[in-house]
């Protein structure tokens, strides 16, 4: 009904998209029950091409009103849109297909009593002196999305995911502390079921985790200098998504992001070029990981799910694109478009962006350091609009003696710039440390959108690399 | 676009006979965004949401829908009493919000509010042809948003809110420069001239060079320092951030601690913002003052955090939306009382030698207790000498303490300017900050990043 009413319209090319999304959250801290909810949202965006211009609109409404509503209003948007407008997109052989997330336990399934007592237990689990605030969460979500367009393409897929944290907020004599399992800043989620929620073990690890939370009151802090260091598999992820991730899509290295997440420090020219790391830098994107959040069959254009590089051997080899700019860039086929929902347009975003393991083990990255630091868990993080200068800060660190770990070490940073660190990348840990993190808050796009993507990485080793920043 | 009032009540309706609060928000917008000087991702948007938080035996759960007609409005009472049953008695829950009269506001333009597709456009297109040397990257938004709240308390609440914002970065090979203007009716932002100081700007940032970390003097214009405050903000100036110990205000209220030039309260009163009547439980907004000629005096509160001190805060009106729960409440309309310059130029007189801050990006918190925050400057970034704004630089790396920053003022500019911080995730909640331009005393450059531009 939207296609069609975007063809009538006067549209050249028109997909719709109806997706219900429904999640539920549920969080306790301190031994109270916080948030018990349950959100759902439904509804139809369309998105047209009329004489070169994109034009979306969308509309809460399932309904025949509400698609040809949807449908009429992106037309006629596009037709007011500003520009000369050439927009073209890569040939796609349309696919029809259906995907759900395969799953050993539905997290719906799992009553919300059941997911209150969960929290309580590892919250308990993570009582320490001088931990002032305990807290857990777990959540779960379930995206059921229909795509079709005017080319053909017919898809229908389910998505679900599970994930869960726990946090200790230390504080005395005015220090304060924070330590988190698996992850910082919303907890590790993947597309499983509950079974995910039950090989995290958030009530095995809650009392390693409230114990570092004390003990990084009295830690000393991390001192300033320029040294080699090993980032744990957590910290490195978000590492790859920052500095690999988002100046690989190709709609930043277009510009067409420049106004709020920023540009990037790549040319469309430097594919196959660039040397953007060591040869111990291998990146790929996948979009066909187990597990992962940014795991599909099919696009929100309709493109198959792949498994590409990025970076092979150290030299950029791939970028992230949608047909749009595939087309511009005369290379690829799209395949990373994604939207946040029903309310917004499909964006170039990761999937799953890895990077692939190497040999041996952390504890032997460790042993191959004389003098360095270990870093985990991030705490703070940020780079330019380019993705060249970035700092980020982990909740915790030891410093490296001799081949060991020696003291804990608090307020922990580093600093670098993109190619000269991938570039300092001396070693990556191999298979059997590598482990798969789902971020939920990846943010881009105006109106802002969220995107769920996940990250594998094993610890790797980091030479002269300044640490210690201090305010 | 649905009644939110209208949503909010049979909501209520539909879960007769619980304790229950049903919050509806109701938005229509519409945002023209171009890059290249071409719209490329224009987005209209109409969306109903009802926020549903029954309470049985002191246990208290929430759902929402947008399926806001009657069958999708049941299965939101279902859903809402079956997350309430799922939770523990909460012996520290304060009830619902009982009914108070509400503050008359401003904030409401009819003529932003039928504002339409092809007028949206139009406003773009106006900000692209204003630049004359660059290409612009950027986006001009309306909206109108009605939010409501009905409990069974009786408390009843509704309010319309218009915005509109033009936001222009005007960019090419080794030069951009930033500027935007917002307000709560469209005829007073000006894409034009919001383009023409993003172009004029970007000329100035040609052959940018670099500088050595170290402490400087510096100058902030609003759109720098509203960021940087508002980070802040998130940990210090909320309640639950001070119950949590990690605000940079725990122990030190009622001591001097900034610089006495420096006043900031909360304000969603204040017609010069984006005003607000209530808050996402239906308690009164009131003006907070939360740092009082450099001295700390208070946070903002929620009826839940405030339940939970030892001395009995008074709930301010900041109980947050649901899906910011988390972070308790939060300032969304802080305000910078101004100082005695005339301008920005004033101000780099002051600082003499320094630098001159125009915008930033990518913020993150370093350390909360402390309030030390990184980021980066971005397009329009220079050298202040012997008191003027001298010679561009690239983007700066900055690892900052806002309390040390703000323990120096040399001075501020007279005149507060209101700056978006929406960056339209979710449901559309327009806020922003209200501020004037801020010389500081100390600005820690850490590192140097890469050159202005495209």
């Amino acid at each position: 009904m939207a296609v069609e009413a975007a063809l009538a319209a006067g549209a050249s090319y028109a997909d719709a998209r109806v997706v219900h999304r429904r999640s539920q959250h549920v969080s306790t801290k301190n031994g109270r029950v916080e948030n018990v909810r349950d959100v759902e949202s439904e509804g139809i965006g369309v998105r047209v091409l009329v004489g070169g211009a994109w034009g979306f609109a969308c509309d809460r409404r399932l309904s025949d009103a509400g698609a040809r509503s949807a449908a009429t209003r992106a037309t006629g948007f596009a037709r007011a849109a500003a520009g000369p407008h050439d927009r073209r997109l890569a040939p796609l052989a349309a696919k029809s297909g259906v995907y759900r997330t395969p799953l050993a336990r539905d997290p719906f399934s799992v009553g919300l009593a059941e997911k209150v007592d969960h929290c309580l237990r590892a919250e308990q689990a993570l009582a320490h002196a001088d931990v002032k605030v305990t807290q857990a969460f777990v959540r779960a979500q379930r995206e059921h999305k229909f795509l079709v367009s005017s080319e053909g393409s017919d898809v229908e897929q389910e998505l679900v995911e599970c994930g869960g944290g726990i946090d200790a907020l230390a504080a005395r004599d005015g220090v304060f502390q924070i330590r988190s399992y698996p992850s910082a800043h919303g907890g590790s989620s993947a597309q499983a079921g509950w079974e995910h929620l039950d090989a995290l073990g958030l009530e095995r690890e809650a009392p390693r985790v409230g114990e570092q939370a004390a003990a990084l009151l009295r830690a000393d802090e991390c001192p300033a200098g320029v040294t080699t260091v090993v980032l744990d598999a957590e910290q490195l992820a978000l590492q790859v998504h920052e500095s690999v991730g988002h100046p690989t899509e190709l709609d930043r290295v277009y510009g067409t992001e420049a106004s709020y997440a920023g540009t990037s420090f790549l040319k469309p020219g430097d594919l196959g070029s660039l040397r953007y790391g060591s040869e111990h830098m291998n990146v790929t994107a996948d979009a066909t990981t187990p597990g992962g959040l940014g795991t599909f069959a099919f696009d929100d254009e309709g493109v198959e799910a792949d498994r590409e590089p990025i970076v092979e051997r150290g030299l950029l080899r791939g970028f992230l694109s949608s047909r749009e700019t595939s087309a511009r860039i005369g290379a690829g086929r799209g395949g990373s478009m994604r939207a946040d929902g029903w309310s917004r347009m499909p964006l170039v975003r990761m999937s799953n962006l890895h990077l692939e393991p190497g040999e041996g083990s952390l504890e032997e990255l460790i042993a191959g350091v004389d003098d360095g630091v270990y870093l985990e868990t991030n705490k703070s993080w940020s780079i330019d609009d380019k993705r060249l200068n970035f700092q980020f800060g982990t909740q915790i660190a030891w410093e490296i003696k001799g081949g060991r770990l020696g003291r804990m070490l608090r307020e922990a940073t580093y600093t670098g710039i993109t190619p000269f660190f991938w570039g300092a990348l001396d070693a990556v840990a191999g298979r059997h440390e590598w482990k798969l993190f789902g971020l939920t808050n990846c943010g881009k796009g105006q109106p802002g959108q969220s995107a769920h993507v996940s990250h594998g990485a094993a610890p790797a080793r980091f030479l002269n690399v300044q640490i210690g920043v201090r305010a | 676009m649905s009644s939110a009032t209208d949503v909010a009540g049979r909501a209520l309706e539909a879960a007769r006979g619980e304790e229950a609060e049903a919050v509806a928000v109701a938005e229509l917008s519409g945002l023209a965004r171009f890059a290249a000087s071409e719209v490329h991702q224009p987005t209209l948007i109409e969306n109903t949401v009802v926020t549903l938080r029954v309470v049985r035996d002191g246990k208290v759960g929430w759902a929402s829908t947008n399926r806001v007609e009657d069958d999708g409005l049941r299965d939101l009472a279902t859903r809402a009493a079956e997350a309430a049953d799922s939770a523990r008695p909460d012996e520290t829950f304060p009830g619902l919000a009982p009914p108070e009269p509400l503050p008359a506001i401003e904030g409401y333009d009819e003529a932003t509010a039928e504002l339409g597709a092809g007028e949206q456009a139009r406003l773009a297109a106006t900000a692209i042809e204003a630049a004359t040397r660059y290409p612009v990257y950027g986006f001009f938004t309306s909206g109108v948003t009605e939010i409501a709240v009905a409990s069974s308390n009786g408390l009843t609440g509704e309010q319309r809110l218009t915005d509109a914002t033009a936001l222009v970065i005007a960019a090419g090979e080794g030069a951009s420069g930033y500027a935007e203007g917002t307000s709560w009716a469209a005829d007073r932002v000006d894409p034009a001239a919001v383009a023409r100081e993003a172009d004029e700007k970007a000329a100035r940032t040609l052959e940018a060079r670099a500088v050595d970390p170290g402490h400087y003097r510096a100058v902030l214009e609003p759109y720098a320092f509203a960021e940087l405050l508002q980070y802040f903000a998130y940990d210090s100036f909320g309640g639950q951030g001070l119950l949590e110990e990690r605000s940079y205000l725990c122990g030190r209220i009622g001591e001097r601690v900034f610089d006495s030039k420096i006043s900031i309260a909360d304000d969603a009163l204040d017609p010069r913002g984006l005003p607000k009547a209530f808050d996402f439980e239906g308690s009164p907004k009131q003006r907070v003052e939360l740092v009082t000629d450099g001295v700390p005096r208070g946070v903002v509160w929620d009826r839940e955090t405030a339940a939970q001190t030892a001395d009995g805060a008074v709930p301010t009106g900041h109980a947050p939306p649901l899906l910011l729960r988390d972070y308790g409440p939060l300032p969304f309309a802080l305000s910078v009382a101004g100082g005695e310059a005339q301008s920005v130029e004033e101000l780099a007189e002051l600082v003499g030698d320094g630098i001159y801050v125009t915008r930033l990006h990518y913020l993150s918190i370093v350390d909360p207790r402390e309030g030390v925050i990184t980021g980066m400057t971005r397009d329009g970034t220079f050298r202040i000498r012997d008191g003027r704004i001298a010679e561009p630089l690239v983007n700066l790396r900055f690892t900052v303490s806002v309390p040390e920053l703000l323990a120096d003022v040399p001075g501020l500019t007279r005149e507060p300017t209101l700056v978006n911080q929406s960056d339209f995730y979710g449901e559309r909640f327009p806020f922003g900050v209200l501020t004037p331009a801020i010389a500081t005393a100390r600005f820690n450059v850490s590192g140097s990043g890469s050159a202005p531009g495209i």
